[in-house]
């Protein structure tokens, strides 16, 4: 990023309106500060992670316009206000959890839980576009969201029984 | 205001009926032997843990009829906290929703050591179990008293006591003595008639913190906030953390960057502070260092290396004559193995939040750790404080795997936050995760000599083990001569403990000798093990892994192979598996296509649980074997991203089958964290023999390696 000059950085600050989960949020910050930092701290949306900041984790993934983005990678000068942005806390609550949420907890979709959240807005894209993927369908989409705790097979049984209603037992 | 665990207990006794359990030494939990720490040294490493305390769990039975429970060990997402539901909701017959379970607070949780070795379970949460069956039995003795009934009339059912001919009376626990503190010895070998028994049954509970997890509402120690929270992170010294320091830094740059509130030399590691963290980022970027360049050779050849300085330390296992038994054998199989530096790589990187207040006297701290009261141990040396002046919280962790005992990172917070006169959090980049401990899963070198008779039972085993520990090598393998010796060097990096403290690499070891010499005289590798293993629960275990496998089979294709595992951790829990691969001869990438597994580790407590930990166990021995490694050479680690680690991904992820033959030696439950792991990497090595001839003698069996095998042969 050039312009970044020490000392002039007040020069970069601008304000930016994003909508996010349905809501025009607005916040005055630097121009290439990363939507992640944005949504952590200034909106409060700490269900989206931070694993490694080069956007090869996953855990800081959100949707733009339906597509799975990584918030690390994605400037906030590069948003526009017209974009929608959905995260982890909008797609559903603990008190009303989405089909997919739902699916994740019967089959105990995760280890520590660090990296669910990616995990399901991932999953949630691929739905979208494709209502009914076969195993390797759903191995080849979620491939670049990592897992430590190796809840892989976990993940694709949830998404498998989300998709076609066939049970693998939990 | 201070609050030590004595004053809250009595707090809590005014308007509740508190009983504080104590465990009869050696009897249900067990007293690990212990080295001491080493004093003042913050990049410290657990190898050993000392407990001098003694257990003490907290029941609180509230007046609304809810229940408190204050456990040691904590939550590190392999599902502690369902395990202790499950055990506290049947034990004491109450609902989930009327149960809280306080883990890792250091203020008020009893110090149960570490949370470590796959011993969580065994050792405290079937502890508590045992607890909630006296407390039960207490309970009615005290109801009869207080309330003149006979003992005889009194049932305990629903969390509270029953006459059994007016069953509309009930005496809720605390009715029993409100204020009371109750202090309770159990020994869980106490005579059969003076105990309760009921029989645990798994209702298949979900984690209890599925809902969290999913919505994304679950708070890390990185999610946490407090007014005027500061980030910070590091810039280190490029080369290894045990032989380099800081000469000089220059940080205009870094200082001048905007919204950065402080940069500064601190040792030998400059930090960045400021109210966001990208900031932090870019200023990290601008500090320019010069550090002493370590003299060592450039290329670290770590076999070489580890050779040459090694000091023999112990001898962990002898009997008969093992030169005698080696020259009588029909014949011997001598060889070498070496595995391969690896990182726990949790996709939470280290994180802590602290907040020193004014005067710098007393501190809290936010973290996710295996051992809180260690951490606080640690502030109180560093920052000069009593312990009582430090209040520890432990956070829900994002990974753990042995790399989060008491890392620097909470004493780091609290420091800062000190310096600033604000609270901090750190957050380690990536970078740093991977770099800035310098503490890795040490490379092994293990030398065999290994001779066995006509028979095809082993006549005598000879072991050199440098760097492991060799634990994991007794009671595999029945022998009547054997010697084994552990070696040590001391190496740029440190040793860590990473899914177990050893058992993985001598599991890779030991597991593919023993393969090659049941191939040295035309055996079969499963049945050259049925007849020799030490422990005849390993047969069913092998029994079920053929079955499942369905081994041997006819009909493998071209450059496909199955190949087995053993693995006795510790004699608590066993473990067998088997895999199933195929070696891609163009890319040399070896895929996984399946795993069976069969553990005999006691009564499970949740089902659920329990697979997904085993299969995430799988998955991390796939991923050591084959995947990951942390590259260094004489002077620098390198590995600075998750994909150059080669952390597993779902591509990687095979078919899974799993038995469990908890029924064959039922009882307390052993646990099972490091256990998965184990056998699968030896399984997978195996196999890739079966598959296409090769032995690799050091891991891992990268696609590079394969391939140059293959362009060999």
């Amino acid at each position: 990023m050039f312009g970044l000059l020490s000392g002039d950085n007040e020069l970069a600050k601008a304000w930016f309106t994003l909508n996010v989960n349905g809501k025009k949020r607005r916040v005055k910050t630097e121009t290439d500060e990363p939507l992640l930092w944005i949504l952590r701290d200034d909106f409060d949306l700490t269900g989206t992670k931070f694993g490694c900041g080069v956007g090869e984790c996953g855990a800081c993934s959100v949707l733009i316009d339906g597509i799975a983005r990584r918030s690390c990678r994605v400037q906030v000068q590069n948003v526009s206000s017209g974009q929608k942005i959905v995260t982890i806390e909008g797609l559903g609550t603990r008190e009303n959890l989405s089909p997919l949420q739902k699916a994740f907890v019967e089959y105990t979709a995760f280890g520590c839980g660090f990296c669910t959240p990616g995990m399901i807005i991932t999953a949630t894209a691929l739905l979208a576009l494709n209502p009914n993927p076969t195993r390797e369908e759903i191995i080849e989409a979620m491939d670049n969201n990592l897992c430590r705790c190796g809840s892989y097979p976990n993940v694709i049984e949830a998404i498998l029984a989300f998709t076609n209603g066939s049970k693998p037992s939990p | 205001m201070e609050v030590t665990r004595r004053q809250f207990l009595r707090s809590l006794g005014s308007s509740c009926l508190l009983y504080v359990v104590s465990y009869v030494p050696g009897s249900g939990m067990q007293k690990i032997d212990s080295e001491p720490w080493p004093a003042g040294n913050e990049d410290i490493e657990c190898r050993f843990y000392a407990l001098d305390t003694n257990y003490l769990d907290c029941f609180v039975f509230h007046e609304d009829g809810s229940v408190t429970v204050l456990a040691g060990r904590t939550e590190l997402g392999q599902g502690f906290e369902t395990v202790l539901t499950a055990i506290v909701t049947q034990g004491l017959d109450i609902p989930s929703n009327r149960l809280e379970i306080i883990l890792g607070n250091t203020d008020v949780c009893p110090d149960h050591g570490p949370t470590v070795g796959s011993s969580a379970t065994e050792q405290v949460a079937w502890g508590i179990w045992e607890a909630c069956l006296q407390l039960r039995k207490d309970i009615i003795l005290r109801a009869a008293k207080t309330h003149k009934l006979q003992v005889k009339d009194l049932i305990y059912k629903g969390g509270v006591i029953r006459s059994k001919k007016e069953l509309e009376q009930v005496i809720k626990p605390v009715e029993t003595g409100r204020g009371e503190i109750v202090y309770m010895t159990l020994d869980p070998q106490a005579s059969s008639s003076d105990r309760v028994t009921l029989e645990y049954k798994d209702l298949g509970l979900d984690n209890v913190n599925a809902e969290s997890i999913v919505t994304g509402t679950l708070k890390y120690a990185g999610d946490l906030k407090l007014p005027g929270t500061l980030y910070a992170d590091w810039h280190i010294p490029p080369y290894h953390r045990k032989l380099t320091r800081l000469k000089s830094v220059d940080l205009s740059d870094a200082q001048a960057t905007s919204g950065v509130s402080r940069v500064e030399r601190i040792g030998s590691k400059v930090v960045a502070v400021a109210e966001r963290y990208n900031d932090v980022v870019k200023a990290l970027a601008r500090v320019k260092s010069v550090c002493e360049k370590p003299y060592r050779p450039k290329k670290l050849r770590v076999e070489q290396e580890i050779r040459a300085g090694a000091v023999f330390q112990e001898i962990k296992e002898q009997t008969g004559d093992v030169n005698a038994g080696l020259a009588s054998s029909y014949k011997t199989v001598t060889e070498t193995y070496r595995t391969h530096y690896t990182a726990w790589a949790p996709i939470e990187t280290y994180s802590a939040l602290a907040k020193m207040e004014p005067g710098g006297n007393e501190v809290t701290i936010w973290s996710g750790s295996q051992y809180p009261h260690r951490v606080r141990e640690l502030a109180s040396l560093n920052l000069n404080l009593p312990e009582s002046a430090i209040h520890f919280i432990h956070t829900p962790v994002g990974g753990a795997f042995g790399g989060k005992v008491a890392p620097p990172v909470s004493q780091e917070a609290a420091d800062l936050s000190r310096r600033v006169g604000a609270p901090v959090k750190v957050i380690y980049s990536r970078k740093n995760q991977f770099q800035k401990r310098g503490s890795f899963k040490m490379a092994c070198v293990f030398d065999f000599s290994t001779g066995v008779g006509t028979d095809g039972r082993l006549q005598a085993r000879k072991l050199d083990i440098y760097q492991d520990l060799g634990e994991g090598t007794r009671d595999t393998y029945a022998a009547p001569h054997i010697l084994i010796k552990h070696y040590r060097t001391e190496m740029p990096v440190n040793q860590a403990n990473s899914r177990g403290t050893s058992y993985v690499q001598i599991g890779f070891a030991q597991e593919s000798h023993i393969d090659m010499v049941a191939r040295a005289i035309g055996h079969d590798p499963f049945e050259f093990r049925r007849n020799n293993v030490a422990l005849e629960s390993f047969i069913p275990l092998i029994d079920a892994c053929a079955d499942m496998i369905q081994y041997p089979r006819s009909g493998l294709g071209p450059d496909e192979g199955i190949g087995i595992g053993l693995c006795n951790h510790g004699a608590r829990q066993m473990g067998v598996a088997a895999a199933h691969v195929k070696v891609d001869r163009k890319t040399g990438k070896v895929h996984v296509k399946e795993i069976c597994a069969a553990f005999d580790i006691g009564t499970i407590i949740n089902h659920r649980t329990v697979t997904t930990t085993i299969r995430g166990g799988i998955i991390w021995g796939l991923g050591w074997v084959l995947r990951e490694e942390v590259k260094l050479d004489g002077h620098s680690v390198y590995t600075e991203f998750l994909t150059d680690y080669g952390v597993p991904r779902f591509s990687d992820t095979p078919e899974i089958k799993l038995q469990f033959l908890d029924n064959e030696r039922p009882g307390k439950p052993r646990g099972c964290g490091e256990l998965p792991v184990i056998p699968t990497v030896a399984a997978i090595a195996n196999a890739v023999y079966h598959a296409i001839g090769v032995r690799f003698y050091a891991t891992p069996i990268t696609p590079e390696k394969v391939l140059k095998v293959l362009g060999k042969t």
